[in-house]
């Protein structure tokens, strides 16, 4: 029997309409923004609604009548009687369950809905290729709280129908990266099950872009600080929610190359740890050979104004594999001379010859080589060749090699800013090239149905200020936009969305937001949401996120289980 | 009165016209209530402070701070039910009689809802406790051209079958006769008074039944808006047990007054002397007077302990007396009616009804200053019983 808590309110000034209303309910029940309640509507039907606000007025009619209520201002008065108040609610109509939309009729009652009721009201029955998302909670601290797990179709997360999910918030209080894993973590576990069908197949590339975060999301986490009891609390959620509780599978980690008889290190694992995953086989030093990757060197120019695009014009000469300059260069150390030589001499020469490279000025070449040297000079990375035997790789040809349910984690962590650019940008590159079957007649290939790219901060690569001929930027845009048929799909995350391209975050099916701060709110980016949603995302605990996705009616707001892999402490 | 109407399309002033041979002439129907603003009440009242009707007799007002904060902060509390009795009263049309010598004589006809609601105050919350709704109407004596007793009882259930008012379940309660005798008076200010004798006695009604569930003793007082001065009917002033019975209904029940009238107060020489309680301090009561009502020539053995309590600061107030209350309790006993009340009690009962100076309803209610809370409460909540004027002169 549902719990009658108030009846709906019609005035002039405050009429009901079709998609907004509003019922009084006891000031002291707790409800909740996002909480459904249910109608009594026409010819027997039932009218769902969302919590937008509650508002609590008295019949004070101004600040002075409480203020002259207290004596004229003394605080210490208790009055005998309180005065009349009650809560009045703004909700939204989520559903009717005859599909009658006229607007719900003044005094009708209002019920707290069942979970059978919830889950009909928010679409989350009868949903296809089930993937969970999440869990929700309905009442709150309440007798009649409910705890629901959220599940939305595959099909509009991970394409065909919709592709793409941009994850926003502030650092460290949304939880982002985690969410983040625990979504990939249930479709891992879904599709190695086999739930999502036999022709579709899935694998991850996923960037460790802080600390050692990600490089060890095959170990079970031990809950070292949290203790037995909360472990298993948090395994009874997984498993609530339909997972296993256990760690990622299949995992490859990726480590920029540096040589063991340096003290430098590429990678916040430690020495023992890098040992022991090579061991195992599943740690892989990555090495960029000039002859392989010379393509991607525009990678590193992605953040660098170009207005003459000089840069470019420098960096379509060097892969010419005619040109006079560059055409036989096959090391790093060959090409760095080359560079040097063409900034050094004051052109034309004079041979009457005449020459590419005399449209370039030197000036051009010496900017060009200041960049190249910063980045490839002193960097074991960029190497000659890899080492296949002594576990080194080159990334692109292990990414090529990626199959089904593998967990491909490239740390980028310790890199500066435009080497991890460079390797993302080569890394995205080379799965999309991937899924466009340009390595498809090479043996071994066979890339899954899907592939995930999970990148945080992609403000850096795919912001609104990023140069429009940044090709990091160029290369997201084809995902974002063309990777949904091909079976590319970008989780980002970023602390603010409004500073992320319209075409990136517009090409998303999925959105989460995380908690956030005022002025981000502010911006025209949320100008759609309630006032009380803007301000409920300033406030958030940790790990509550508001979902939107095309399947359901309206924004959901979600909780999610602790990371199941090892947490490295802060 | 042998005509029945069941499904008569004819309006119930049409049938009473007819049934009491008179003319209806549709006139203009109206309200005949003024809008609530603080007024003096320049009744007829008298009291004389030379007769004191407390047990510590004193001239000097009393200062109730220190008590008011103690009740306040031991969150002692004995006013318990609130009661509040309204009326609405409206011209709803005109009826022509044929009076002595064949000329035709014009009457208004009045009608009225009477409201009366009675709040409990639980935990600091007002809630309904009970509610009378009664719709009446006042006609010319003359009306009735028999004058058989009865007449108008059997006239009001007659229209109160009219399908006009079964539809809506409304049943005219009374229909009341207003005296046609020569007078300066207005004919529709004797109906209305007839409609507010009305209303006192369903307060009166209310009260009673009260008593009888037991419900008011020392610790639960019941505060009346308005004043207690109700007139005894002369069976009452007759009957010595009936007396006792009405008196004991109010042995716990205070009748608050915003409105009184000042020049009533006379000092010891019988020379008015309003400015008595227009100089009442802050949080003090004036001395406890008795009065005695005069009904008519005949003398009522009920008395009444009157005093004044200040509320608000005069300096907070647009007159001297607002922020002035006037309260009044029935001496009920023996030992009451010689020796007057227990002083402390008055200062009690004073003190509290200090306490429920706050909450206010400034902003809502020009009388703020004056009003107390919960009776402020009752009030809407018996307001809101009504119907609307357009409702309610669309029945006739």
């Amino acid at each position: 029997m549902n719990k009658l808590i108030g009846r709906v309110i019609a005035t002039e000034k405050w009429p009901t309409t079709m998609d907004k209303f509003t019922f009084w309910t006891d000031c002291n029940l707790k409800l909740h923004a996002f909480d459904i309640v249910k109608i009594e509507h026409i010819e027997g039907s039932y009218s769902y609604g969302v919590i937008e606000n509650i508002s609590h007025i008295t019949d004070a009619e101004s600040f002075l009548t409480s203020f002259i209520s207290s004596d004229f201002g003394n605080a210490e008065v208790e009055a005998p009687t309180l005065r009349v108040g009650m809560n009045y609610v703004e909700a939204s109509i989520s559903f009717n369950d005859k599909n009658l939309y006229t607007p719900v009729h003044s005094g009708a009652k209002v019920y707290l809905a069942s979970p059978d009721e919830v889950t009909k009201a928010l679409g989350l029955n009868n949903i296809q290729n089930p993937l969970v998302c999440g869990f929700l909670k309905m009442y709150e601290d309440t007798d009649a709280e409910i705890t629901l797990p959220v599940q939305l179709n595959s099909k509009f997360i991970l394409g065909p129908e919709g592709a793409h999910l941009n994850i926003s918030g502030i650092s460290g209080l949304a939880s982002k990266t985690s969410y983040a894993m625990f979504l990939m973590k249930a479709i891992q576990e879904q599709f190695m099950t086999g739930s999502q069908g036999d022709d579709e197949s899935v694998a991850f590339v996923i960037f460790n872009v802080k600390g050692k975060d990600l490089m060890a999301i095959d170990t079970a986490n031990d809950f070292e600080d949290d203790g037995e009891e909360e472990r298993q609390r948090v395994l009874e959620e997984y498993a609530s929610l339909g997972l296993s509780g256990q760690p990622f599978r299949q995992v490859h980690y990726y480590i920029p190359y540096y040589s063991n008889m340096t003290e430098k290190r590429s990678t916040y694992l430690s020495k023992e740890d890098v040992e022991d995953y090579i061991r195992d086989g599943i740690l892989h030093k990555f090495k960029y050979s000039y002859v392989d990757d010379k393509e991607s060197l525009e990678m590193l120019f992605a953040d660098i104004d170009d207005p003459q695009q000089t840069m470019e014009a420098i960096i379509s000469k060097i892969i010419d594999a005619n040109d006079p300059d560059f055409g036989g260069i096959s090391t790093w150390e060959e090409f760095r001379d080359k560079v040097d030589e063409l900034s050094q001499r004051s052109q034309p020469s004079g041979r009457g010859q005449q020459r590419a490279s005399n449209e370039i000025s030197v000036l051009s070449w010496r900017k060009f080589k200041r960049i190249i040297n910063k980045a490839t000079k002193n960097d074991e990375m960029f190497a000659n060749r890899a080492n296949v035997n002594n576990s080194e790789c080159r990334l692109a040809d292990a990414l090529k090699h990626i199959s089904a349910n593998d967990v491909c984690v490239i740390d980028v962590a310790k890199l500066p800013e435009e080497k991890q650019a460079f390797v993302f940008g080569d890394a995205v590159r080379t799965i999309y090239n991937l899924k466009l079957g340009e390595y498809d007649g090479e043996s071994g290939v066979n890339p899954p149905t899907r592939i995930i790219i999970f990148i945080d901060e992609l403000n850096k690569y795919a912001s609104k200020d990023t140069p429009k001929s940044s090709p990091i930027l160029r290369e997201i845009l084809d995902v974002t936009e063309r990777g949904r048929s091909l079976g590319v799909v970008l989780f980002g995350a970023e602390q603010f969305r409004s500073n992320i391209h319209q075409r990136v975050t517009g090409n998303c099916s999925t959105h989460a937001y995380g908690r956030t701060n005022t002025i981000e709110t502010a911006t025209k980016d949320y100008g759609s949401l309630p006032s009380t949603y803007k301000n409920m995302l300033t406030r958030l605990e940790q790990g509550d996120y508001l979902i939107q996705n095309p399947i359901f009616r309206s924004l959901l707001k979600i909780k999610f289980p602790k990371p199941i892999y090892k947490q490295f402490k802060k | 009165m042998s005509q029945v109407y069941p499904d008569s399309p004819k309006s119930v002033m049409q049938v009473l016209a007819d049934e009491t041979g008179g003319k209806s002439y549709k006139a203009h129907k109206y309200g005949l209530d003024h809008a609530e603003r603080p007024f003096i009440d320049y009744s007829e009242d008298t009291i004389i402070w030379e007769r004191t009707a407390e047990t510590n007799p004193t001239k000097n007002y009393v200062s109730l701070e220190k008590q008011a904060l103690d009740l306040a902060l031991r969150e002692e509390q004995y006013l318990t039910y609130f009661l509040d009795g309204s009326r609405r009263v409206y011209k709803v049309d005109d009826h022509a009689y044929i009076a002595s010598g064949g000329r035709s004589v014009i009457y208004p006809i009045v009608a009225g809802q009477i409201g009366v609601g009675c709040c409990k105050r639980e935990n600091k919350i007002i809630k309904p406790e009970r509610f009378m709704r009664e719709i009446v109407i006042s006609v010319p004596d003359i009306a009735d051209a028999d004058g058989r007793p009865g007449y108008f009882k059997a006239m009001a259930m007659k229209l109160s079958e009219l399908p006009v008012l079964k539809r809506m379940g409304i049943e005219i309660k009374h229909i009341i006769p207003y005296s046609t005798k020569t007078d300066p008076e207005k004919f529709e200010d004797r109906g209305t008074a007839k409609i507010q004798d009305e209303m006192i006695q369903c307060e009166k009604d209310m009260v009673a039944e009260l008593v009888k569930k037991g419900m008011l003793d020392s610790e639960h007082y019941l505060v009346k808006d308005g004043s207690l001065e109700y007139r005894p009917t002369k069976d009452i002033i007759a009957d010595k047990r009936k007396s006792m019975i009405f008196k004991n209904n109010y042995n716990y029940v205070l009748g608050v007054s915003k409105n009184f009238n000042p020049e009533i107060c006379r000092d010891v020489n019988g020379k008015p002397n309003p400015g008595y309680i227009a100089e009442l301090p802050l949080y003090h009561r004036t001395p406890v007077a008795c009065y005695r009502p005069n009904y008519k020539g005949v003398e009522s053995d009920i008395r009444f302990a009157v005093w004044y309590i200040r509320l608000r600061d005069r300096s907070r107030t647009r007159t001297a007396f607002d922020g002035v209350i006037k309260v009044e309790k029935m001496l009920v006993t023996q030992e009451e009616n010689e020796y007057g009340i227990d002083s402390d009690l008055v200062n009690m009962l004073s003190a509290l009804l200090i306490n429920e100076r706050n909450p206010v309803c400034y902003g809502t209610d020009l009388r703020w200053a004056n009003h107390l809370y919960p009776v402020y409460l009752t009030e809407k909540y018996v307001k809101s019983k009504y119907l609307s004027a357009e409702s309610f002169l669309h029945l006739f």
